[in-house]
């Protein structure tokens, strides 16, 4: 078990994802370890969301956060299950030399920065449970933390990303030199190489469609997991309402969100 | 003790030496709460300190100690996770010897107050003026505190710029632990309307939803 942690910290400090180990541009850290350190943080955090419905409600109000428990890795997988065959399709339109399984690795690195950040605001998030009354505002609090992770988790895929496109060019320009040396020693017998004009752009075309496609997709992802919490709801648990494993379908989290804002204020 | 005190006030190298961590921690531990007790003993004692009130005077000797150390607690975990992701890793041990020395100035800015919290107490007997009183003693502190900081910080400033950004998000996250903290363990200075006790009954509410109900009330909502 202390070993799927250090693979997670490892991803932490950015030990897997310096240049030198993308090299040939795959990502090579192993992940079913990680996966399972994914889910207990997961887990963890789900316990911390669901506290508030164990202190307000009582009784049977266990069940909460044994859902919650349950529920909350769910959230970061499946959110993962809808995004990823896109974010595959595109980067092989884009031509990048990511694999679908070096893909795969590197989106659940990404789970596991994000988790890694959201298990660490659980004591914040279970200190407020236990000291506040208002629903909407641990909804807006849980809101809050799973920005920080989102936003964390993604920067990290994004920077390694555009780590990989770096490592790609430059196997791309040592491809070139070589084969320029080629041609060079077979006097220019084949001439395969297009001529480049002065004002041709060289490499840099895919580099820059490939950050806005992953920057596009980093929205998507996003927004999926942010409806993705909204369907899987309840996590934290309304103290009006009885306990429920899902509720029914209605609304939609951006809608929620607004309307515990303006409840928070008209108390 | 007070040599301890001292080196931690003028910001000495000694707070974040590399060696003996450990030692070092718990050291700057024992400052924040000998010098937290003082103060909070004096802020407890508006309503007297004898018979019933002494009580006063004694919880909130214990809870000023337990308000800094226990948003120090919480907030740790996710500014341990961020550095890490910040790649700054190597400097943690440095960063967390820092963030403590910066809470024991704070405590002992604090005490350092303590005789001014006496004379006002002694002054004036408007429950109201005491908590504004209180209020801009920690305020005043806090920004001292912010400032011996910032001193602390410089040589990892230095060496990284990236430490100022996560310098600021642990002042952001600390603050907004801390505000929450200071209300759920009131009362600190004890009204003279309400028997003494350790929480009030009611004191489980949110001092942020209560904030945002004072402002719309303002507003006129």
């Amino acid at each position: 078990m202390l070993k799927w942690f250090k693979q997670l910290d490892k991803i932490l400090r950015g030990d897997a994802t310096r240049i030198p180990s993308l090299a040939e541009g795959r990502f090579t850290t192993p992940v079913a370890g990680l996966s399972v350190a994914i889910v207990l943080l997961g887990v963890l955090y789900g316990l911390c969301a669901g506290t508030f419905a164990m202190i307000r409600t009582g009784g049977e109000a266990y069940m909460q956060m044994i859902a919650s428990a349950i529920k909350l890795p769910m959230l970061f997988f499946l959110t993962l299950a809808v995004t990823f065959p896109s974010l595959y399709v595109f980067n092989a339109l884009i031509g990048t030399r990511l694999s679908v399984i070096s893909a795969l690795r590197l989106l659940i690195a990404a789970l596991g920065v994000m988790l890694a950040v959201l298990a660490s605001l659980g004591p914040i998030v279970v200190f407020f449970a236990l000291s506040t009354k208002s629903y909407p505002f641990m909804v807006l609090l849980n809101v809050a933390t799973g920005t920080v992770a989102g936003v964390l988790g993604l920067g990290f895929l994004l920077r390694t990303l555009d780590r990989l496109v770096i490592v790609q060019e430059d196997i791309e320009i040592s491809n070139f030199e070589a084969s320029l040396k080629n041609s060079q020693s077979e006097e220019k017998e084949s001439r395969k190489i297009e001529p480049t004009g002065a004002l041709d752009r060289m490499g840099k075309v895919t580099t820059r469609k490939a950050k806005s496609v992953f920057r596009i997709w980093t929205i998507v992802f996003a927004l999926v997991g942010a409806q993705m919490s909204w369907v899987l709801r309840p996590f934290i648990g309304c103290p009006t309402a009885p306990f429920e494993w899902f509720r029914e379908r209605e609304s939609n989290f951006f809608i929620a969100v607004l309307q515990s804002l303006a409840s928070l204020f008209s108390l | 003790m007070l040599l301890q005190a001292e080196y931690v006030l003028r910001a000495r190298p000694w707070a974040v030496e590399d060696d003996r961590t450990a030692k070092k921690l718990a050291q700057l531990g024992l400052l924040i709460a000998v010098f937290g007790i003082m103060y909070g003993a004096v802020m407890g004692s508006f309503g007297g300190v004898f018979g019933e009130r002494f009580w006063q005077v004694v919880f909130s000797a214990v809870k000023v100690p337990f308000l800094l150390i226990g948003t120090f607690a919480l907030s740790l975990p996710s500014f341990f996770v961020v550095n890490t992701l910040f790649g700054l890793r190597s400097d943690f041990s440095y960063s967390l010897r820092a963030l403590l020395a910066t809470q024991a100035g704070l405590t002992i800015v604090l005490a350092s107050f303590a005789p001014f919290t006496v004379l006002w107490y002694v002054s004036f007997s408007n429950y109201r003026g005491a908590i504004l009183f209180n209020t801009f003693m920690f305020g005043s502190a806090s920004i001292t505190a912010q400032w011996l900081l910032r001193r602390f910080y410089e040589p990892l400033i230095r060496r990284n710029r990236r430490h100022r950004t996560l310098m600021r998000a642990w002042l952001v996250i600390y603050a907004f632990v801390g505000i929450q903290m200071a209300w759920v363990l009131r009362p600190f200075i004890g009204s003279p309307y309400a028997p003494t006790q350790f929480f009030r009954q009611d004191a489980w509410g949110n001092a942020y939803v209560r904030l945002a109900n004072i402002i719309l009330s303002l507003i006129g909502g």
